[in-house]
Order: structure tokens, then sequence, then C-alpha cells
């Protein structure tokens, strides 16, 4: 009996002993499994040595956006059409049907007296320039936007694109003689 | 087989279709036409609502805003408008 009870108090040790050793495994595999994540993570490097405040305000590394190529053809209706001069204007004008015979009419009128002042100030041989001038004259082009953009938007549009073209045709003296 | 009653049917409103601006239209692009000298002239006026012809480009136009304006073609070629 009391050879038994020997056996079996020896038996209970030798389990207890591999309980430990089993406990002892796990922990060192826990502790090579931290040591090998922390292996991964490097530090990151240091700044290079600054040289006064301007490098030490250095801007964060930029990341380039991807440029945006369109697809697809472009659209007509965003073609411009070649700047007009003061005769295609004027052809333009009395061929479009977005107004009436009186109105153009009335905006021949105050084209050619527009017209009127530009050849009387270059006569003048003032050596001022025609800066003075600008402004009806873009009273005028405003006039003849507002009539037009309901009834024909496309001799608008080209109007609008041509404005600084005709001014500059009408601002310099030789090419106004050569015009008119 | 096309009868003449059917050929009429077709012909009629096509004829109606392809005649041209009918009278109301040339009274509204008038009235519009008349809107705009006005204001191109520096004319207060608002819209031309009415107008009676007295000759060839010679109009009298009432506005909405009660001003009336011989509006005409004088003889240098100007589009003008009198305040009657």
């Amino acid at each position: 009996m009391s050879t038994i009870a020997a056996s079996a108090g020896k038996a209970r040790g030798n389990i207890q002993g591999i309980k430990g050793m089993l406990a002892v495994r796990t922990i060192g595999i826990l502790i090579l499994t931290l040591a090998a994540g922390c292996a991964g993570v490097e530090k990151a490097p240091p700044a290079p040595p600054s040289k006064g405040q301007s490098a030490a305000k250095a801007a964060p590394p930029s990341v380039k956006a991807p440029v945006k190529v369109p697809e697809g053809p472009v659209p007509v209706a965003k073609k411009l059409e070649p700047p007009l001069d003061v005769e295609a204007l004027k052809t333009r004008l009395r061929d479009t049907h977005a107004i009436g015979v009186f109105t153009k009419l009335a905006l021949k009128n105050q084209m050619d007296d527009l017209l009127e002042q530009f050849r009387a100030h270059y006569q003048s041989g003032q050596k001022t320039g025609v800066a003075s001038l600008r402004q009806p004259y873009d009273m005028l082009v405003l006039k003849v936007l507002s009539l037009v953009q309901d009834g024909d938007p496309s001799l608008a549009r080209t109007i609008s694109g041509s404005r600084e073209a005709i001014w500059a045709i009408l601002a310099d003296p030789e090419k106004f003689n050569s015009v008119t | 087989m096309i009868t003449p009653a059917r050929a009429s049917a077709l012909i009629l409103p096509l004829a109606a279709l392809f005649s041209g601006p009918s009278p109301a239209a040339e009274d509204a692009a008038l009235l519009k036409d008349l809107t705009s000298v006005i204001m191109l002239l520096g004319m207060p006026c608002g819209q031309v609502v009415s107008a009676k012809r007295r000759a060839d480009n010679d109009y009298i136009a009432l506005c909405k805003d009660g001003n009336r304006y011989q509006v005409f073609v004088n003889a240098e070629g100007r589009a003008v408008a009198q305040k009657k």
C-alpha cells in the first residue's frame, strides 16, 4: 500500500515538472516572437543636420497627384472661332437673324460713330493714346452681346472672343487706317 | 392609292409649315426690334407692347411704361426714336 502511495506521489511530481517545463517553453516562445516582431521595426533615420532655419522648415516630401488626362474628343461647342476683324464683325451682324432691321441700323450707326471718333483722334495728331475710347468701345461691345446672345449665341461667343483682337486693330493707327 | 383628299391633307399642313412666319411671329419680331432699337438709343421704354405702321420703316411704338415713340429711318440713314 505504501509502495502504491509512493509511486503515485512520484508520478504527481513528474507531471508538475512537465507542466513547469511547458510553461517555461511557452514563455520562451513568446519572448522570441516579440523579439522577432520588434526586429522588423526600424527607427526612422535621423534628420540631416540642419543648416539654419530654412532647413528646419523644410517641407515634407510632396506626393505628386496623378495628372488627369481628359478622355475622349474635345466637345465641338468649346472650339473658338478665329477672332473677327471690324469688317467681318459688320458682316456677321448684317447676316444674323437674331436682331431686326432697325436694331442693325442703329448698331451700324453707333459703330460708325465710334470709328469716326478713332479717325478724328488719329487725324488730330494727338500723341496721347486711345485709352479714352476704350470705355465707349466696351459699352458698344456689351450692347451687341446683350442683343445677340439669345438669338445667336455662336456669334456672341465669337464677338466676345474677338474683343481684344478688334481693340488691337482700333488702337493701332496703322492697322486702323489699313482696315477703314 | 392616294386620293385627292389625302393629297390635300398632306400638302396643306406642309404648305402652312413652309410658307414663312405667321403674322403673329412677324409682329413679335417687330416689337422686339423696336424695343431693342429704343433701348440702344438710350430712351426709356421697358418693352414695346404695340406698334402702328405709318410708312416704310416708320412706326409708332407704344411702350409698357406708357411712352410713345416714332421710330423711323431719317434722310441720313440713321435709326431714330422720337418721343411723341
